[in-house]
């Protein structure tokens, strides 16, 4: 008899994530209760639902408190707690006072979030387990001595970055060998000052490549699957603007091998539940020139069946480039919305009944991959004003509907945009047969969506799905596709 | 290890009358202190448990009165829930709390005068007499402060600059219901 899921979990965030995993929870007849900070605490996606004050706004005091959160599980008497992403999602101190504390952490055990924040020694759990890494020191760096070696073998330009480094910190650029030393002294001090630890260590840097991302899940059994890649490419500032799966610049081939790869390297390391495979898809031996995007564009046929293009780049040297894993998200992702419409599951439900002790809801044969999804991350921001975050109140609120679009938000109107977390204030998410037609039919739903009171990024998405760029998929991680917007002919 | 320490924080009551002594973190509370009892900023009001460490909760600045409410024993209290209501009027001297214990568990920053003896505390000479000191009177050396009964017979208290009491001191609430048996060294008047 499969394990009875919980009764109560504790949603340990807030906004968008936490009314989705309750979404899930209400799915399955659990009991949501939401720890929420002061800040939220009258917010309108917490009406009616059962609260746990942890703090005050100020997240080091309410959400980043893992004793807080735990103590708030524990009190209420919630068997099981769900991270969301962000805030203390790959804590691992918050897994593991959940399992001295009797309450179930919907996540990977603690050790595999360990290993995998640790940047060094997860690049070798994974090289070992098949997946190519990009080129680099063998470990952390020795000493200065030892970083001009290893730069030298690696090849110009190269990266320097913390061990236990994150969000762009510790990381420095070292484009010769007079520029070693430098770099590297100061990506030990930044990832002294941001992470209390001095150790570095160098990778070639890739320039010009493409966020791929692959979507895996395992249960505690050993078994572990995936749900097919998300391309990221468009970023600003490492984060992440538009999402879609799946991704215009992989191969048939190319996004099998990866896809499988990762899903063996995933149940090789004993993860449990959704987790992601960043990965950076270089542009092999291509000079970065506007021929070699001009090319790849025209040949980007998604899932179509391999044609002159994508027969070119099979063998050993593939101009396509090489996917090589850079980190593991050890939670679900922000984007999983992409991977659900293109599977018809629900992530949330597995991640629950996983962490109960179920098996995997789906063998990999049964998880079929159809049509094409997009999901647009919409925050309260100004674009036309180097984007700067823009707290206030949400005056009028109208949210696109239909067929194949989905408005993942916790926004109604009359909300306030609180100044203490994140500006994203809504997910939409386009699903149809062809990435033509997802486009366009992003396009619509953002000319639909009506919101007033806080500029939005919606202007900036429906830049980016107007440009060129973007619907032939020229474009890498070093620039948004129509943005900022050229001048036309004048 | 020495518990943490941890100040409560102090909201006013919805309808402004009282002071509301709130929890600052999550956990379960356990009070130190019960209905007629006197709260000054610096005391200790009580123990919140935290995932099995225990942190002790102290009055914050603003907190002062005495209290009308205290959270059930144990209760699950969360940030910002109710620990105690306070009368920042100091409203013993009306009665409703004679039932009151006589003892204030700490003191922690504020100036108490004590009991010099264990005994009965009347706090006038006879029923029909007004009382020797109330919130407000000004004290110096040899004012009367109560009567101890102490073996059947009545000790007359006094007030005497000692201890590191002032010369002079304001009585800002009078710790004990008349009659209440105290022992030595219990506070009997929060002075100012």
């Amino acid at each position: 008899m499969a394990p009875p899921l919980f009764h109560r979990i504790l949603i340990a965030n807030r906004g968008e994530v936490a009314v989705r995993v309750a979404r899930g929870c209400d799915a399955l007849g659990i009991t949501p209760v939401f720890a929420a900070s002061e800040a939220d605490r009258d917010a309108a996606y917490l009406q009616g639902r059962e609260v746990v004050v942890l703090g005050p706004g100020r997240a080091a005091l309410s959400y980043l408190d893992p004793m807080r959160v735990v103590q708030a599980a524990v009190q209420t008497r919630c068997s099981a707690l769900h991270p969301g992403w962000g805030f203390l999602s790959e804590n691992p101190l918050l897994a593991t006072l959940c399992a001295q504390h009797g309450v179930t952490f919907i996540g990977p055990p603690p050790h595999v979030t360990a290993l995998m924040s640790s940047k060094t020694k997860a690049k070798a759990a994974m090289r070992a387990a098949g997946l190519a890494v990009i080129p680099g020191s063998d470990g952390v760096l020795a000493d200065a001595a030892d970083a001009r070696r290893v730069a030298a073998e690696v090849g110009f330009p190269v990266l320097f970055k913390a061990e236990n480094g994150g969000g762009g910190r510790g990381m420095r650029v070292a484009r010769s060998a007079a520029e070693v030393d430098t770099a590297y002294a100061e990506a030990q001090a930044e990832a002294r000052a941001a992470f209390g630890g001095d150790r570095v260590y160098l990778e070639k840097l890739i320039e010009g490549g493409r966020h791929v991302e692959i979507q895996i899940f395992g249960d505690k059994y050993g078994h572990a699957v995936h749900l097919g890649e998300r391309d990221c490419t468009v970023q600003r500032n490492h984060q992440k603007l538009v999402e879609e799966s799946p991704s215009p610049a992989l191969s048939p081939e190319q996004r099998a091998a990866a896809c499988e790869a990762a899903a063996r390297a995933a149940a090789k390391i004993g993860y449990v539940g959704a987790g992601t495979m960043e990965m950076l898809l270089d542009r092999g031996d291509a000079p970065a020139g506007s021929g070699a995007a001009g090319r790849r564009g025209s040949i980007d046929r998604g899932d179509a069946p391999a044609g002159s293009g994508a027969a070119g780049r099979r063998g050993s040297i593939d101009p396509g480039g090489t996917l090589r894993f850079m980190e593991m998200n050890c939670r679900l992702q922000v984007e999983h919305t992409v991977s659900e419409a293109r599977s018809g599951k629900d992530l949330v439900q597995a991640q629950i009944a996983v962490a109960a002790g179920r098996p995997l809801p789906w063998t990999q044969a049964e998880l079929v991959l159809a049509g094409h999804a997009l999901e647009c991350r919409i925050n309260a921001e100004d674009p036309a004003a180097g984007f700067a975050p823009a707290p206030g109140t949400i005056t009028a609120w109208t949210p696109p509907t239909g067929d194949g679009v989905r408005v993942d938000t916790h926004v109604t109107a009359g909300y306030v945009v609180p100044p203490f977390y994140d500006s994203l204030i809504a997910k939409v998410i386009t699903y149809a047969d062809t990435r033509a037609a997802a486009i366009a039919k992003m396009i619509a739903a953002l000319e639909a969506f009506g919101v007033a009171g806080v500029p939005t990024t919606i202007p900036m998405h429906l830049a980016i799905l107007r440009s060129p760029a973007f619907q032939t998929g020229a474009y890498d991680t070093r620039a948004i596709p129509g943005w900022p917007p050229q001048p036309r002919f004048v | 290890m020495k518990a943490r320490e941890i100040a409560a924080v102090v909201r006013e009551s919805d309808d402004g009358g009282a002071v509301h002594v709130t929890s600052p973190e999550v956990g379960f509370f356990r009070a130190h202190v019960a209905v007629g009892d006197l709260v000054r900023p610096g005391l200790l009001v009580g123990e919140l448990e935290t995932l099995g460490l225990i942190s002790r909760v102290v009055a914050p600045p603003g907190a002062r009165g005495v209290v009308t409410a205290v959270a059930a024993p144990g209760a699950a209290v969360d940030f910002g829930a109710l620990l105690l209501a306070l009368d920042p009027n100091g409203a013993l001297a009306a009665g409703e709390a004679a039932a009151a214990p006589a003892h204030v568990a700490d003191t922690a920053g504020g100036l108490v005068f004590r009991a010099p003896t264990s005994g009965r505390f009347y706090v006038r000479a006879s029923p029909d007499k007004p009382a020797f000191v109330e919130t407000g009177s000004e004290l110096a050396a040899g004012t009367t402060i109560c009567l101890l009964e102490v073996m059947k017979t009545f000790n007359r208290v006094t007030y005497a600059a000692t201890g590191g009491l002032p010369e002079r001191a304001r009585v800002v609430a009078v710790l004990v219901a008349d009659g209440a048996d105290v022992s030595a060294g219990d506070a009997l008047l929060a002075l100012a």
